[in-house]
């Protein structure tokens, strides 16, 4: 595959400004049947002004000859997201191979309304494989900001290299999106990987900023999301954000869900907060699922319409080169253990459920691709946490979830507890001797580089099965935060701790907020961590910190001389 | 039985007794090379060499290394074949074919083609015949015609080199001029590799074949025998470094002479290698034994980490015992799989009988007795040895420079790359089960 085509942008030059240019080009060459005249650049900057499409554009779930739009259009002022008001109303939508809209390939219309709060969900088919396309929806003679997209190489096809964001745990309260603005400004991705916890459940003042919760922006509704109508009402809201929206309208996401799209440690029968004065635990996850089906790009159960099902386990091939299986751990596992016992080994206990776990081998078989990549909610690293100094087992604990004060030194809501469904992925890999394996992981608000040993406690001897990247969270508290303590210091303890016990995780950062890039090519795979400064400052700024690779046939990690260029 | 020791009912020739029965009698013609090297060529193409129709100074040399692992090349033992591979083209998702052993993989290479058209599903197969199991290391067994047969007809010079009893056996006198190993090493039946590029290079110089079929067997044998394979691999390391070495020698000589720009290596490896512990051994046969129907009716070949599975009974019973065979071996613990041998993914012929059962990583066979009949920890033959190195690398300028690619390679794709790099003319019949893989 070759490099994406778009041209340089001259330095100082904003993401949002090259994509609102193409906007404008487009007015100037509208022809009869095309949409009409699109917002100037001023306008299609301040994205939230529009009076129909406040909540952006989007794309998602690329394939070789396809891509889905997402769109949510406010026909009239009472129409708001939750509100279940407004009329049923038509969306028109048109695809260009350019950013004028000089040549239009697919347009169409789609009716949305109230039902399905205002959400457009359009599978476009019969696009070019691996090709940049452009994309703007219009009603009611306004025209929505155009988006870029890109479909998937063809399946037999041996990309030279696909590169890709990776983000996870974006809480709204804790800050202002500054690694989504980082994601949006770079012009070199192929999509943007989300991990989960997109969004939160809580109320104001239940979580927010640093060890004393200070909410940045206050989540709407001011209260814990549990209806329908709180989670649409909470979807529009974070899809109001300036940089996800650039971040959504830059690029093509794929992205699963981990906790907080319904609630937090939920299993398939409840959760940790979930309380039974707040309803039936399945219910408010099928209104949660309803909502996510209706406001993110995503096909589940692999189709764009809304409500057909809530499968998200899926994958996304991209040619010979690499595909992603993204997986739901939440959804079909059992109940995490809390107390030190031998449960978390239990056979009969899964995290990701017989169909699902058979699923997984078969997206790792090696016949598949070269790059086997997961898409993987929680961590299935294992890690002990035994030599970390007894008065910090609190912090972490808050910012790796379920840890607990005594007994048990690992962390039961990840893969550690549920060792039984990961001893049967490695030994699958193993009995196969699959290669390439790359789990990219988040949920911890950390930074993690590491090896998966058939058995850490020879490592390194005995083997891997692969290694795993965890990118950091882009707001949600980390351990620095929890402290109350600056950057690097306290923590320091945490991580000389873990990586002492663990020798087969070889890079570990507590403490920074960000996102990632994963840059694949045949020779290796590469992540790069980006971090930003101050969660409370909007213009905060990002800055590079460091990068770690997996060369191709080894399994193990290493660290890397620098960011791909 | 590991499936790497020949095994030869009755005590029949070697591949080397009848080797040097031929040379004896005057049917094949011994040659000189330096040091102790002695190669074999057909009497009269001895005393009087095939015309030479090719005029292309294209050097094609295949370099096996025998059971080696994609990931040993990273680990700093190998830098002369690192640089090699990083220098050329390479194929990082390499697989060998089932069953993963090392008589099939290089009749696949070689031929182009499948098991079920070579007829070498395995190392080790029952002979309905002889009513015993046998290694398949006789030229008849291999059915197929080879990429040697067929330029060594269109005038091309061709030579093997093979460390290995069985593979010098069943490749017999294909090839223009013929190593005679020596010296062998009792019980593994191959040449230290030291001998083997030794032989190579004498083979080039003397000879200066187009096309070069090399078998390295040390990083084989001795991963075979070590016994620490599953923590430090003493044994085994040691011959990577060794191994190395020699090859990187090799290249010296070929850009001394001159000839770099010319050549295409291929170099790529069997099948890789499992180590088990002594108490993760699978054995069938008492299993089998246990059950009336199945009783003194099947026989097994037992090829490491594969064990083949054949019913001697009346064929009005077959898919009744091919049913009570499978749910056994399914309970056994450490089977990992039982496959049917016609499945389109192993692609077996008859001989490899009615089943083929893989064992877990970690495991292997010892059929019949689960002491005597395979003690060794190193295996292969089963999924888990499925991963292969390969790369093209040389100076000629049809080898691309420096380039990874994701696309799939597999060992029977080395023919039809030899064949497309010297542009021969026809294909087998029924076309390359294989392609090539240069771009």
């Amino acid at each position: 595959m070759s490099t994406p085509s778009d041209s340089p942008v001259p330095s100082g030059v904003r993401r949002r400004a090259v994509l609102a240019g193409g906007a404008l080009g487009a007015g100037a060459l509208g022809t009869s049947g095309a949409l009409a005249p699109a917002r100037s650049a001023a306008a299609a900057t301040a994205a939230t002004s529009g009076r129909y499409f406040r909540h952006g554009v989007a794309s998602g779930d690329p394939r070789p000859d396809r891509v889905l739009l997402w769109t949510r259009v406010t026909p009239t002022a009472a129409a708001l997201p939750g509100s279940g008001r407004g009329p049923r109303v038509t969306v028109r939508w048109e695809v260009a191979t350019d950013r004028g809209f000089t040549r239009v390939v697919r347009r169409g219309s789609v009716a949305t309304g109230p039902g399905r709060d205002h959400t457009v969900k359009v599978d476009v088919t019969g696009l070019a494989a691996e090709r940049t396309y452009w994309y703007r929806f219009a009603h009611g003679g306004e025209t929505s900001r155009v988006g870029r997209t890109r479909t998937a190489p063809a399946e037999r096809s041996t990309p030279s290299h696909l590169r890709f964001g990776v983000v996870s745990c974006a809480n709204w309260q804790a800050g202002y999106f500054s690694a989504y603005r980082g994601l949006a400004d770079r012009l070199d991705l192929h999509a943007v990987v989300h991990l989960g916890d997109y969004l939160y459940e809580y109320g104001p003042g239940q979580y927010g900023m640093g060890m004393d919760d200070v909410d940045v922006r206050r989540h709407v509704p001011a209260h814990e999301m549990v209806s329908l109508a709180d989670y649409r009402a909470r979807h529009g809201q974070y899809k109001t954000d300036p940089d996800l929206q650039d971040a959504h309208a830059a690029h093509p996401w794929i992205v699963t869900w981990d906790d907080h799209e319904v609630t937090n440690d939920q299993w398939r029968g409840g959760a940790e907060n979930h309380q039974p004065d707040e309803g039936d635990y399945r219910l408010r996850r099928s209104r949660a699922h309803q909502a996510y089906d209706e406001w993110m790009p995503v096909r589940l159960d692999d189709t764009a319409t809304v409500g057909d099902g809530d499968r998200i386990y899926r994958r996304l091939r991209f040619g010979q080169l690499a595909e992603f299986s993204m997986l739901d751990l939440r959804t079909y596992r059992d109940e995490q253990v809390s107390t030190p016992s031998g449960d978390v080994s239990d056979p009969d206990r899964t995290i990701a459920g017989t169909d699902q776990l058979r699923w997984l081998k078969d997206s790792l078989m090696r016949s598949r691709v070269q790059w086997k990549v997961v898409g993987n909610p929680v961590m299935i690293a294992p890690v002990t946490f035994a030599q970390v100094p007894r008065d910090l087992i609190a912090p972490v604990n808050d910012v790796t979830g379920l840890l607990p004060e005594d007994g048990v030194p690992y962390n039961t809501d990840q893969w550690d507890g549920y060792t039984a469904d990961r001893r049967e992925v490695f030994n699958f890999i193993r009995n196969h001797r699959v290669e390439d394996v790359v789990f990219i992981t988040g949920d911890i608000h950390s930074g993690w580089a590491a090896d998966l040993p058939y058995d850490a406690g020879t490592y390194p001897l005995g083997g891997t099965a692969g290694v795993e990247f965890v990118c950091t969270s882009v707001t949600s508290n980390n351990l620095k935060d929890i402290l109350g303590a600056p950057p690097h210091t306290a923590s320091r303890a945490v991580e000389t701790a873990i990586l002492g016990a663990n020798r087969h995780i070889k890079h570990l950062n507590f403490d920074d907020h960000g996102f990632s890039v994963l840059d694949l090519t045949p020779r290796r795979a590469q992540m790069d961590w980006f971090t930003i400064g101050a969660r409370d400052d909007r213009d905060t700024p990002i800055t590079y910190e460091t990068s770690w690779a997996t060369f191709a046939g080894t399994s193990t990690v290493v660290q890397a001389a620098g960011p791909v260029r | 039985m590991c499936g790497c020791e020949a095994v030869r009912p009755g005590g029949g020739a070697t591949p080397y007794d009848e080797g040097r029965e031929a040379l004896v009698t005057g049917r094949r013609a011994l040659l000189a090379g330096g040091a102790g090297i002695f190669f074999s060529a057909a009497a009269a193409g001895a005393a009087n060499a095939a015309p030479e129709s090719a005029r292309t100074a294209r050097r094609a040399y295949v370099i096996v290394l025998d059971g080696c692992i994609p990931g040993e090349l990273d680990q700093g033992l190998t830098p002369h074949i690192k640089a090699l591979r990083d220098g050329g083209l390479r194929y990082a998702r390499a697989s060998s074919m089932p069953v993963m052993e090392t008589i099939p993989n290089h009749t696949m290479m070689m031929s182009g083609v499948r098991p079920d058209r070579t007829g070498v599903p395995a190392n080790q197969v029952y002979d309905h015949s002889l009513g015993q199991v046998r290694t398949l290391e006789r030229p008849a067994d291999l059915r197929a015609d080879t990429v040697i047969d067929r330029m060594r007809r269109q005038g091309f010079r061709t030579g093997t080199v093979l460390s290995k009893e069985y593979l010098y056996g069943i490749f017999g006198t294909r090839a223009g001029r013929r190593w005679e190993p020596a010296p062998i090493i009792p019980v593994s039946g191959h040449a230290p590799d030291q001998f083997t590029m030794r032989a190579a290079t004498d083979m080039v110089t003397d000879y200066d074949p187009h096309l070069m079929f090399v078998n390295l067997g040390d990083i084989d044998r001795f991963g075979h025998s070590d016994f620490t394979g599953t923590s430090v691999q003493a044994l085994r390391r040691t011959a990577l470094a060794d191994t190395d070495r020699l090859i990187g020698d090799f290249v010296a000589l070929l850009k001394d002479r001159g000839t770099w720009r010319d050549t295409m290596l291929v170099v790529l490896a069997d099948h890789s290698m499992d180590w088990s512990r002594p108490d993760r051994v699978v054995s069938l046969a008492g299993p089998l034994e246990e059950d009336p129907y199945l009783r003194g009716r099947v026989q097994i070949a037992d090829n490491g980490g594969a064990d083949l599975l054949y019913w001697t009974g009346p064929s009005s019973g077959r898919e009744k015992a091919i049913a009570r065979m499978r749910t056994m071996a399914e309970g056994v613990p450490g089977v990992h799989s039982v496959h049917d041998r016609r499945a389109d993914w192993m692609r077996l012929g008859p001989e490899a009988g009615e089943l083929v059962v893989f064992c877990d990583a970690g495991w292997r066979f010892s059929d019949p007795d689960p002491v005597t009949s395979n003690p060794i920890p190193g295996n292969h033959g089963h999924q888990a040895t499925r991963s292969i190195p390969f790369f093209l690398g040389g100076g000629h300028p049809a080898v691309p420079r420096g380039r990874v690619t994701s696309a799939k390679a597999q060992t029977v794709d080395v023919a039809p790359t030899v064949a497309a790099f010297f542009g021969l003319s026809g294909r087998p019949r029924g076309g390359y089960d294989g392609r090539s893989r240069l771009l």
